[in-house]
């Protein structure tokens, strides 16, 4: 998978509410997209290390407390230059992709 | 059938399959290596061990009885294993190119982000050698050794540096990507496997390190063998195999001491690690290189945008600095940090010097132990005192340099396990050194305690013409010469001479009194120390001490011997010349060269005051040498000075130059008087110009 379109999914995950890491593995995987999780929690910790998420602990019934991820303002707003770059991404891909013809 | 253990695993028991345990356990520890190198590794992992421990439980709830192999293996393969992590980094950062929207901190471990830091985890002092190694991605304790030697052979420049990154470097919290450390190998030993260690460490052949440390057996071996074919008297190998070879044989205790023994399979991998030559360190460097091309096009960017963070930061920092001032200066920014990283490294200057010359004095011991050595037998008698003797050397002296050198390459090298009974075993082994110290101390000083001595009244003619001239018999040939040091020891230790066999020694006073009659005597004072006044007497009795009159020149002998078995108990010899009143008398230059001292023992009885000419100058019976003095009612005088001030035609061209002599003389003390030393020399180089000017060989051939 290309750099920067596993953050995107990422956070666009967070960016709808905190979300505990494996929440996130199984939302990914209802939408087909498979990864290994163990390049999800580098990325987790990677991302926080840059400020671009914050976690907080919440206790849980069943075990140890868990991570809950959420976004920073400075996480938000990579997400949005991350969104801009992948619709234009995907613009040009689709206007690509979607011409029948080549204009003789 | 298969074993099940149970397992705390973030706080959740899981009953695992032992062999499942094992594949676990061996894929967390991969994830641990690989993420060892990134920024918060340690959370990555543990975040990732808490899903391992979320999934077991999960299953488990589902009902099954424990975790299998299976279960394992299946978590392992959705989790991914740490290679196929780095296929999808491969691809990503393939990707990297015309993006540069990426602007979050990439993991250190890879290669064109890494930049120089001080390690805040592996570090001695300032942490600078720890980033260093990190930098170049070698082993922390070698560059801490070679750092070390930069700074010994850069005469401290190094160290200046070393303050300089201290304060520069920003510290950051890093892992060691290198795991390799110093062991001993108890695969191929010889004696402790000490130098097989060395050799797995820095990937040479194991005959290397052995025939170092092997070396000066082997020189000392030969030389030997040289020796007694050709140069029976050459003691230049013995001197240098002695120190040089001393000096090793003390490493490889220390290292022995020191090392961990590499016992288990993962220490033994430690043991040998990764590659440590030049290869590898340029590899690093190189690939430093390549990364840093394609950094150079974001670097411009980058400037401007920390220029413009400086100055905000500055202006910061300014005002936070001068609040800071008024609150004490704080150690953690900017100048605090200064101050605190220079006071900090004044003392550690002050401990290395201390260290340094410690480990000096051990070497000068070990150089100059063969060289004093003659003397013990001379102040140490039967088997007890010897052994004191030894195990004070040992323990009180040698150990705690030893112990102080372990205890820094353990801090060097890092020694995990800090083994207290080696601590206790150096204290106990200290105190017995220091008891034997003292007993030995108590031991040699009742062989001083009394003092006796023999008289004997010399057989002396009236000089024809009234004068004696009492001068140094050196018809006798000097035997050893020595000029060590810019010391001329011939000429000022009392030991005139000191071999195995015999210590010859010029402890000779001259003392001149009125005699009660009209004619000359010579008493002949002999005096020694001993445990006893009967032993005393004895010794003194033993001195041979012959005095030759030839008409008027009066010689005495350079100095009397003292045999081993007689033992040096400051053996003296007094000569008390009697002259009638209205002689004269002229002690010769050459006396000069006697050296009296007494050894006292103080009120206490516990020691000695080592005391030179005592009452030399006060006392009546003092002179001067190359004076004429004339015995009056009062005392001795000196010629000139009878002769009064007003006689100015009586004076002589020969006394004019007396009264210079003694203007010169009278300046300064004399013991201390630099050109009595000269004059004495050229006395002697008058009698034996050959030595005198003789090169150091030509000296010890004649010795021999």
């Amino acid at each position: 998978m290309r750099k920067g379109i596993l953050e995107f999914c990422i956070l666009s995950i967070i960016r709808r509410g905190e979300a505990y890491p494996s929440d996130i593995v199984e939302e990914m995987k209802s939408a087909n997209l498979h990864i290994l999780e163990g390049t999800l929690y580098p990325l987790l910790t990677r991302l926080k290390n840059a400020e671009m998420l914050t976690y907080r602990w919440v206790e849980s019934n069943s075990g140890p407390p868990r991570k809950y991820f959420s976004l920073t303002e400075k996480g938000l707003a990579f997400y949005r230059e991350l969104e801009t770059t992948w619709k234009e991404l995907a613009n040009a891909v689709d206007t690509l992709a979607n011409k029948s013809e080549r204009p003789v | 059938m298969k074993k099940i253990i149970n397992i705390n695993f973030h706080s959740r028991v899981i009953p695992i399959e032992e062999t499942a345990y094992d594949i676990l356990r061996k894929y967390l520890d991969n994830l641990k290596k690989y993420f060892a190198a990134e920024e918060g590794g340690d959370e990555i992992v543990n975040d990732i061990e808490n899903r391992f421990a979320e999934l077991f439980s999960e299953r488990l709830k589902k009902g099954a009885t424990c975790i299998t192999d299976d279960d394992v293996n299946d978590t392992i393969t959705s989790m991914g294993h740490p290679e196929d992590f780095d296929q999808e980094e491969n691809i990503k950062s393939s990707g990297t190119a015309g993006n540069t929207s990426y602007t979050y901190s990439e993991p250190n471990a890879e290669p064109e982000h890494r930049s120089l830091y001080r390690s805040e985890n592996d570090k001695m002092l300032g942490g600078v050698c720890g980033g260093l190694a990190a930098y170049l991605r070698i082993d922390s304790s070698v560059v801490r050794i070679i750092y070390a030697l930069l700074i010994l052979g850069s005469f401290g420049t190094a160290l200046l540096l070393y303050i300089i990154l201290w304060i520069v470097l920003p510290p950051k919290s890093m892992v060691t990507t290198v795991k390799k450390r110093l062991y001993r190998n108890p695969d191929q030993r010889v004696i402790g496997g000490v130098a097989s260690g060395l050799a797995a460490y820095f990937n040479i052949e194991v005959w290397i390190p052995r025939l170092i440390f092997a070396l000066p057996l082997i020189i000392g071996f030969l030389a030997s063998i040289f020796r007694h074919v050709w140069f029976d008297y050459d003691r230049g190998p013995v001197f240098f195999t002695g120190g040089f070879g001393g000096t090793l044989f003390i490493t490889y205790i220390i290292l022995w001491i020191v090392l961990p023994e590499a016992n288990t399979a993962s220490e033994k991998l430690e043991m040998r690690g990764e590659k440590i030559d030049i290869e590898s360190i340029k590899n690093t460097i190189k690939s430093d290189l390549e990364g840093f091309k394609q950094k150079a096009s974001q670097v411009g960017d980058e400037m401007k945008k920390q220029a413009q963070q400086f100055g905000t930061q500055f202006k910061n920092r300014s005002t936070e600095f001068s609040r800071n001032m008024s609150a004490g200066p704080s150690p953690r920014n900017g100048i605090g940090h200064a101050i605190g990283v220079l006071f900090r490294a004044f003392f550690l200057f002050i401990a290395a010097i201390c260290t340094f010359a410690l480990v000096m004095a051990l070497i000068g011991l070990i150089f100059t132990g063969s060289g004093v050595l003659p003397l013990k037998n001379y102040v140490l008698t039967g088997f007890w005192q010897n052994l004191l003797a030894w195990s004070a050397l040992l323990l009180f002296l040698i150990l705690p340099v030893i112990g102080l050198l372990t205890w820094l390459i353990r801090r060097i090298i890092g020694a995990r396990k800090g083994s207290n009974y080696l601590g206790y075993i150096f204290g106990t082994l200290w105190v017995i050194g220091l008891i034997s110290l003292l007993s030995l101390i108590a031991s040699v000083s009742s062989d001083f305690r009394t003092r006796a001595g023999v008289s004997e009244d010399l057989k002396i003619e009236s000089p024809v013409n009234g004068k004696l001239i009492v001068k140094m018999d050196e018809q006798k040939p000097l035997y050893f010469e020595s000029d060590w040091m810019g010391i001329n020891w011939h000429h000022n230790a009392p030991f005139f001479e000191v071999s195995e066999d015999s210590l010859t020694m010029n402890t000779v006073r001259v003392n001149i009194v009125k005699s009660s009659d009209s004619a000359w005597h010579l008493r002949n004072e002999k005096m020694s120390r001993g445990s006893n006044s009967g032993i005393a007497r004895n010794l003194a009795s033993q001195i041979n001490f012959n005095v030759q009159q030839r008409d008027s020149l009066l010689y005495l002998p350079a100095g009397f011997s003292v045999k081993p078995n007689q033992a040096f108990r400051n053996q003296q010899v007094l000569l008390v010349i009697e002259m009638p009143v209205g002689k004269r008398i002229r002690m010769d230059r050459s006396l000069d060269d006697f050296h009296w001292f007494n050894i006292n023992r103080n009120s206490h009885d516990q020691g000695f005051n080592f005391e030179w000419d005592n009452s030399w100058d006060n006392s009546d019976n003092s002179w001067e040498s190359d004076v004429d003095y004339v015995m009056t009612d009062h005392g001795l005088e000196r010629v000139e000075k009878l002769s009064a001030p007003g006689d100015q035609e009586n004076k002589t061209e020969d006394q004019q130059e007396d009264l210079n002599k003694k203007a010169d003389s009278q300046k300064t003390y004399r013991y201390h008087k630099p050109e009595m030393k000269k004059t004495s020399k050229s006395v002697t180089s008058d009698s034996n110009k050959d030595i005198e000017d003789g090169s150091p060989l030509v000296l010890f051939m004649q010795w021999s």
